[in-house]
Order: C-alpha cells, then structure tokens, then sequence
C-alpha cells in the first residue's frame, strides 16, 4: 500500500530515520568527545591564571589566585558572610526580576494588541532600553535609602525593556500562515490570539527573559556598590576597599555561577515549553 | 438540481490590477474539478474567495445556495505549506477546527482519530510536526480540514512543495480517500498531469485579466491508478490543456524574469 510503504521510507523501524533522530534528541548526557576542548580551555586558562598570579603579578593588592579564591570561599561560607550576601542580593534579584517580568508582559500585550498604546509606549521603551539606566542607582538609593528597595528599582528599569520588546515583537511576528489557517475555520480574534500568537510568542517571551538574567545581576551589583548595608556588590566594594583581591574575587566567582547557572536553568526550560525552535 | 457550488460573474480587482473577470461555475455534489493556469491567473485567488479569506469585488459565490461571505466549517481548506502549530501534535492540529467551532465531544474526537488513520497516520497520533516529512504534513493538513466535516474540500496546491515521488503517492492517496467520502473537491494545481489525473473536469485560467478560459471533460475510467497517466487518452488530455496555456506560460515566465 502507498501509505504505508511512504510513511515507511521517513519512519521505519526504531534503528534510523528522520522521526528517531527527533524524538530521541538528548538534552543531556552527549558524549563528554564533545566538551573536551571547552573543558580543556577552562583549566588551561586557570592554570595560567595561577601561575600568572603567583609568580608574574605576585602581588597580592592586584590579584589573587584561582586556589586563593576558593579558600576565600570557603573561608566567607564558614562565617555565614557569604550566605547573608548571597540572601540579600537574592531577594533584590528575584524581586525585581519578578515585577520586571510581570509589568514587562503586560506592557508587551498591550503594544501588540493595541496600536495607540504601541504609539505612546514605543519612544520610551526604546529610550529607556537604549539608556544605560544604570547610571541612575545613585538617584535611586538618594530617594529610597540604601535598603534592598533601591536595588529592585535598578533591577526593574534593567530588566523590563527587554522583556516588554520581545513580548511585543514576539506577538507582532506571528506567522501570517498560521493566523490564515485558524482564520479559515472561522476564527475569531480571540481564538486567533490564544490559540496561535500567545503560543507563538512563547519563544521569544522565554528569550527576553533570559536576557534579562545578566542585566538583572549587573543591576543588582552596581546598585549595591554605589551604597549598601550587605550584598555581593557590597562584599566586592568593600574588599575592594580593604586590596582583599581574593573576597572580592569571590563575590564575582559567586556572581558569574549564578549567571551562568540561571541561564543554563532558562536553556533546559525552553527545551522543554518549546521544543519545537531547537530545531 | 441545485448545484453544490455556484459562483456566477466573479470579479476581483486589487488596487488597478484585475486578477479574475467574470468566473462562472457551477459544480455538482461529489465532483473533484481542478483548475490550471499559468502563475498570475488569479487560480489561488479565485480558490481563497471561495474559501472567504479574501472578498470579491463583484459578483458571488453560492454554497448550497446561500451566498458565502466569509470563513466558516462549511468549507475546509487544505494549504500549500502544512501551515501546522509546531507546538500541537498531529492529532491536537488535526482537531484543530472543531475546537475553533466549539466544544470538542467524544464523536469529534473519534471522527479526528479516525480521519488519521484514514489518510495513514496511524501512531502518529501524538508526533509533533517536526518530527513528520513533508508528506506526512500534508496528511495532517488533509485530515485537518476533513475534520470539520466540510461541504466542499478547497486544496491549493497541496502537493507542490513535495519531491515528485511522493507527489505521485499523494495524489492516488487522495483519489483513495476522495472516493471514500465522495466530498466536492476544488483543487488548485500548476501540474496539468495532476489536473487530470485526479479531475472530472479541469478549469483553464488565463491571465491578465485572469479569467476562464476553457473547461476540459476528464472522461478517464474511475477509480484510476498512477499507470493511467501512460495511456495515449491521458497524454493526449495534457497535450490539450498545455497547448491552450502554452504561450500564457511563456509570457508569464518572461514576465516575472524580466
């Protein structure tokens, strides 16, 4: 039969075929072949930057080495600092981060679907994007102090344009095709946004997002070095101001894992809530 | 009686442009008919009014005798790229329709499962699109829009985007499943061997303006298999309907080179 011996050709048995190859996609657990040459890099680098820092620099005001650091780490953890640092920075992050996240939707539904709110929130949105917002922490922490609230501000003006852009272009791009298809059973507006753009913005939600991890973090620390009781930014302006290469260097060290680990977290999710743009 | 579908003095004029004058047609209940063209004829035009996508600028189009102004479940389209949700599964998009006209119930459900092994998806139920050829795709776009139950089956040239093999495959898939249901069948198509192999009558367009040009009977025996298209009659019927399109052709190629 003709079904069977075409659908055969692309499906076959389990051993080959486009269908297998998809389907079994692994997320994880490739061969290690694969990282070899990353993994190399990154203790090649931190062996130069060992030797570098012991015998070429050798001075412990400018830099500190990698084993230096991790002491350090131990060291902050032991005593709880780095804990309380950790857990106050935290709480700004995710506070602000959330709110960003949240007003940053809601503004990017409005501009898609309505073309007066695009108009009117369009300038601002790409000024205050364009702006580096950042070098507004002092005016902040001058009219709300130098409590956790001033650094959620930061975190919020960093964070929300992204995430309001690319709600909104993510709705705005939304396959004619797709719209057209639903539109020939007769849909209505509101099946169409449900149904299509909403899912179809989805990817590019989950991408703003995760540019908003890193801007969130630089916001976080910058508004804590220009004034703060704790947090990382403190932990590093403070060593900073003591030459304690290797506590500030731990706090970065602490910045940079949850960089990275957040943004790792935000690529398995996308693998997961949409599949399908892996491809 | 009534014919299943009448359009009479179908004009459509975009901006200065006049992409159909004056279509007339009428199509009995169960008829498969094809139209041909060269591009810029107005075919895929004159199909998305039917279907209501696009309005006409004079003249109507009568579905069972009330006059068709817009998209609805009376009509299923079939579209030339799948035009399948990536993030729905092959069933979840074949059901698609019925969930735009309403609640799905269990009749829907069945109806749905049962249209996918009809057209050969069986176990692919739960597959997403990414994971399915081209082929495969444009079975679920078929089962998708025979899931609404449709009066008529509007096809745009479904099977243009796939490799000529599996373009043969489909087009006795679809003479299979067409037989079946005995659906009315508008079927748009730059392949006149397809036209006629699949057709009881093919629609000539011609361009600027697009228009009607003439109507060829498809007498061939039913049901057909893929050899007929090596008989003289069916190779005579082709040369027919190439020759009245031949220089429309090379002036359109010429055209969208120049």
């Amino acid at each position: 039969m003709s079904a069977t011996s075409e659908g055969a050709k692309v499906i076959s048995p389990p051993q080959s075929g486009a269908v297998e190859d998809a389907a079994s996609r692994p997320l994880a657990g490739a061969p290690p072949r694969r990282y070899l040459a990353g993994i190399l890099s990154v203790i090649g680098g931190l062996l130069i930057w060992e030797i570098a820092s012991r015998f070429i620099v050798a001075n412990p005001l400018f830099l500190a080495a990698p084993s230096e650091i991790v002491a350090a780490l131990y060291h902050l953890a032991r005593t709880g600092e780095l804990w309380h640092h950790i857990a106050v920075s935290g709480v700004e992050f995710v506070i602000g981060y959330v709110i960003a996240c949240i007003l940053g939707i809601a503004l990017g539904l409005a501009m898609a679907s309505s073309a007066t709110v695009k108009r009117a929130a369009q300038p601002w949105v790409s000024g205050l994007y364009a702006t580096p917002t950042i070098a507004l922490a002092p005016l902040f922490i001058l009219w709300m102090g130098i409590g956790i609230w001033s650094k959620v501000i930061v975190v919020v003006m960093l964070v929300l344009f992204p995430v309001t852009i690319n709600t909104e272009a993510g709705l705005r791009t939304t396959s004619e095709r797709l719209i057209e298809m639903l539109r020939s059973f007769g849909a209505t507006k509101r099946q169409i946004f449900f149904k299509v753009s909403l899912p179809s913005a989805v990817p590019f939600i989950l991408a703003g997002l995760k540019l908003g991890i890193g801007r969130g973090l630089i916001g976080v620390v910058v508004a804590e070095l220009f004034g703060s009781r704790a947090g990382l930014g403190q932990l590093i302006s403070q060593s900073a101001d003591a030459f304690n290469m290797p506590d500030l260097f731990a706090g970065v060290v602490v910045l940079a894992v949850a960089g990275i680990v957040m943004t790792a977290g935000f690529g398995w999710l996308e693998g997961k809530l949409v599949p399908w743009t892996r491809d | 009686m009534a014919s299943k579908l009448a359009v009479s003095h179908l004009s459509k004029q975009f901006g200065g442009l006049e992409a159909l004058r004056g279509i007339n047609l009428n199509v009995e209940r169960g008829e498969f008919i094809s139209v041909v063209g060269p591009s810029g004829c107005g075919k895929t035009t004159f199909l998305r009014i039917v279907a209501g996508l696009e309005q006409a600028t004079s003249g109507e189009v009568l579905l069972d005798g009330r006059a068709v102004r817009g998209p609805g479940t009376d009509r299923g389209f079939v579209f030339q790229n799948d035009s399948l949700l990536p993030w729905r599964t092959v069933y979840a998009n074949a059901i698609i329709g019925r969930e735009v006209a309403g609640a799905v119930n269990a009749a829907d459900r069945k109806r749905t499962m049962e249209l996918l092994k009809l057209v050969g998806l069986e176990g692919f139920e739960q597959y997403h699109p990414r994971q399915l050829s081209g082929g495969m795709r444009q079975r679920v776009n078929l089962a998708r829009a025979l899931a609404i139950d449709p009066e008529i089956l509007l096809m745009d040239e479904p099977f243009a985007a796939l490799d000529a093999q599996t373009r043969e495959i489909m087009q006795s898939e679809l003479l299979r499943i067409w037989e079946r249901g005995q659906k009315t069948v508008l079927f748009v198509t730059h392949q006149i061997d397809e036209a006629v192999f699949l057709s009881d009558r093919v629609l000539v367009f011609a361009r600027r303006p697009g228009r009607l040009r003439e109507e060829v009977k498809i007498a061939l025996p039913r049901p057909r298999a893929l050899d007929i298209k090596r008989t003289p009659e069916f190779v005579a019927l082709v040369d027919r309907i190439w020759r009245m399109i031949e220089d429309d052709v090379r002036a359109a190629a010429l055209y969208e080179n120049a």
